[in-house]
């Protein structure tokens, strides 16, 4: 537990400017993330989350406070993160192998180095036989099955998900967050997941931070205390669903504290 | 039970319903638009023969292709510079279009200053500055040229400025985030992205290079088919003027079918299977 924090985040604050005035996204985040947690993001949409993860990412720049990596200010991009968006975003044109290897030609390393893991991650996530294939012949699930191996090929110590299973049915949802979980028990990550989904939060992290709405903060740090590897029956444990009630009254009081000021 | 066949029942009756509907159709597709362009033919030539128009006013179909045959070898003469100067203009007017929209979608102020201007030039009608290019440039085949890359430029501007912009913004930002540089977002995302904005460009584009060869041949020239239409109706000579035509639509379709294989080809490496 005196492990140094991995991502830091310290008063951490994002306005847009637009036409009609300054828009506060996010109003003084604070918190740390160990190396190999996983730590979820929670709140209803248009709550600045991935606002949040874009700035870890480099991708944008904080109007307030600071984000550090390893003890180091994030000041722009840096390869040492993974990205899965809430779309797969896979490239229409290249197949399934050459997708999961774009990071590595963006990298400009040496393709060669990486055939061999990008197999190996297609095989784990259980698509095996479907390396040359394109991304239409293949199901929403399937697709963000070689996202997540895109995010792993180079490799990264970090994994930025944004709402990555949000645009699933429910089935396939449940399916890709056992994928997901045994993917991390192979590849150690440390993980920032952005989700509105409660239970999907529980099953998957080691701490779950409530966020209100705008200008957001977090409003509640909890931890998950489930022993890993989980099973999906977790999630008919009295305790899960404590857990989830708890985080659920956190999000309505949030919510009804936002509603108030307006 | 019953349900079981009543089920069945109704599965072969809508069965017997529907397949008709879907005999056949790829067959049709083909045969209905040469189906009406024959009978168009036959009704011509047998409204031309019954009627006894001069072949001044009217020549008959059969008459033109005649001609086609019988002088074919002046009408490929007038054809090649034609289809060579269409061509040229095309591919200078693509090449210099695509640089163009490129400089517009990387610079805000060159956006901002020639957009408007662009599309303000695509509304006014083109063709009547053609004598200014005669004159600008003389009667050699740089004015035709210039006019040619001058009305077909401005669709490839237009369509390659929005396919560039229409890369999925993700894919630009998971670019972003592994440290890509512009270069390689432009290589590796926005440009296959455009690609098919780019050929539904340049298939506008192609048609219109055409058109401006010909109204610069129509203006001054020796030789072209746009110089032998003129040629021949100012003789009276309706036949060779409508197998000058026949030969420019052979012509048109041979440079439109290139554009169309180049985007087959580039289809099969960067293309998105519709539906």
């Amino acid at each position: 537990m005196s492990e140094p924090a991995f991502i830091r985040l310290d008063q951490v604050g994002k306005t847009y400017r637009t036409r009609t005035g300054p828009v506060h996204a996010v109003a003084r985040a604070s918190f740390d993330v160990r190396q190999g947690e996983f730590v979820s993001l929670l709140g209803p949409s248009g709550c600045g989350k991935s606002t949040l993860l874009m700035m870890v990412a480099g991708l944008e720049q904080p109007s307030a406070g600071t984000l550090g990596f390893k003890g180091q200010a994030i000041e722009g991009p840096r390869s040492d993160n993974g990205i899965i968006f809430q779309d797969a975003t896979l490239l229409p044109w290249k197949s399934v192998i050459d997708n999961v290897l774009f990071p590595i030609d963006i990298l400009k390393r040496p393709r060669a180095d990486y055939e061999a893991r990008a197999l190996e991650l297609i095989a784990r996530v259980g698509l095996r036989g479907f390396e040359k294939k394109k991304p239409h012949e293949l199901s929403g699930g399937m697709r963000q099955r070689v996202a997540i191996c895109r995010a792993l090929i180079h490799d990264p110590p970090v994994l930025l998900m944004d709402e990555p299973f949000s645009a699933l049915d429910a089935i396939t949802r449940d399916q890709m967050n056992i994928v997901l979980a045994e993917m991390l028990e192979t590849y150690n990550k440390t993980v920032l997941f952005v989700t509105h989904s409660i239970r999907e939060a529980v099953y998957l992290s080691d701490r779950v931070l409530v966020m209100s709405g705008r200008p957001s903060t977090i409003t509640l740090d909890l931890a998950i205390d489930f022993p890993r590897p989980r099973s999906p029956s977790i999630e008919d444990a009295p305790r899960f669903r404590e857990l989830v009630r708890v985080l659920r009254e956190s999000i309505e009081q949030a919510h009804e504290a936002t509603a108030a000021q307006h | 039970m019953s349900q079981t066949v009543n089920s069945n029942q109704l599965a072969r009756q809508t069965g017997e319903v529907t397949a008709p509907k879907f005999r056949n159709t790829s067959g049709r597709a083909l045969a209905l638009p040469l189906l009406v362009a024959a009978s168009v033919l036959l009704l011509w030539e047998i409204g031309v023969r019954m009627s006894g128009i001069p072949a001044v006013i009217l020549p008959s179909p059969w008459a033109i292709l005649e001609l086609v045959v019988d002088k074919h070898d002046i009408l490929l003469r007038h054809a090649i510079p034609t289809t060579l100067e269409s061509a040229g203009g095309f591919l200078l007017a693509s090449g210099v279009g695509i640089l163009i929209a490129i400089l517009l979608t990387y610079s805000e102020i060159a956006r901002q200053a020639l957009f408007p201007n662009l599309v303000f030039f695509q509304l006014i009608p083109k063709i009547a500055l053609a004598p200014l290019f005669i004159m600008w440039l003389g009667i050699g085949s740089q004015s035709r040229l210039a006019f040619s890359v001058f009305i077909s430029i401005f669709p490839i501007i237009i369509a390659t400025t929005a396919g560039l912009s229409a890369a999925d913004p993700n894919a630009v930002r998971l670019c972003r985030s592994l440290t890509a540089s512009e270069w390689q977002i432009f290589t590796n995302v926005r440009f296959p992205s455009a690609l098919p904005y780019i050929f539904s460009g340049m298939k506008i584009g192609i048609t219109l290079s055409i058109i401006g060869v010909i109204i610069g041949e129509f203006i001054t020239s020796q030789r072209g088919l746009g110089y032998l239409i003129i040629f021949a109706t100012s003789r009276a000579d309706t036949v060779v003027a409508m197998a000058a035509i026949v030969v420019l639509c052979a012509s048109g379709l041979l440079l439109y079918g290139a554009v169309a294989l180049a985007e087959k080809l580039t289809d099969r490496r960067y293309g998105v299977p519709r539906g």
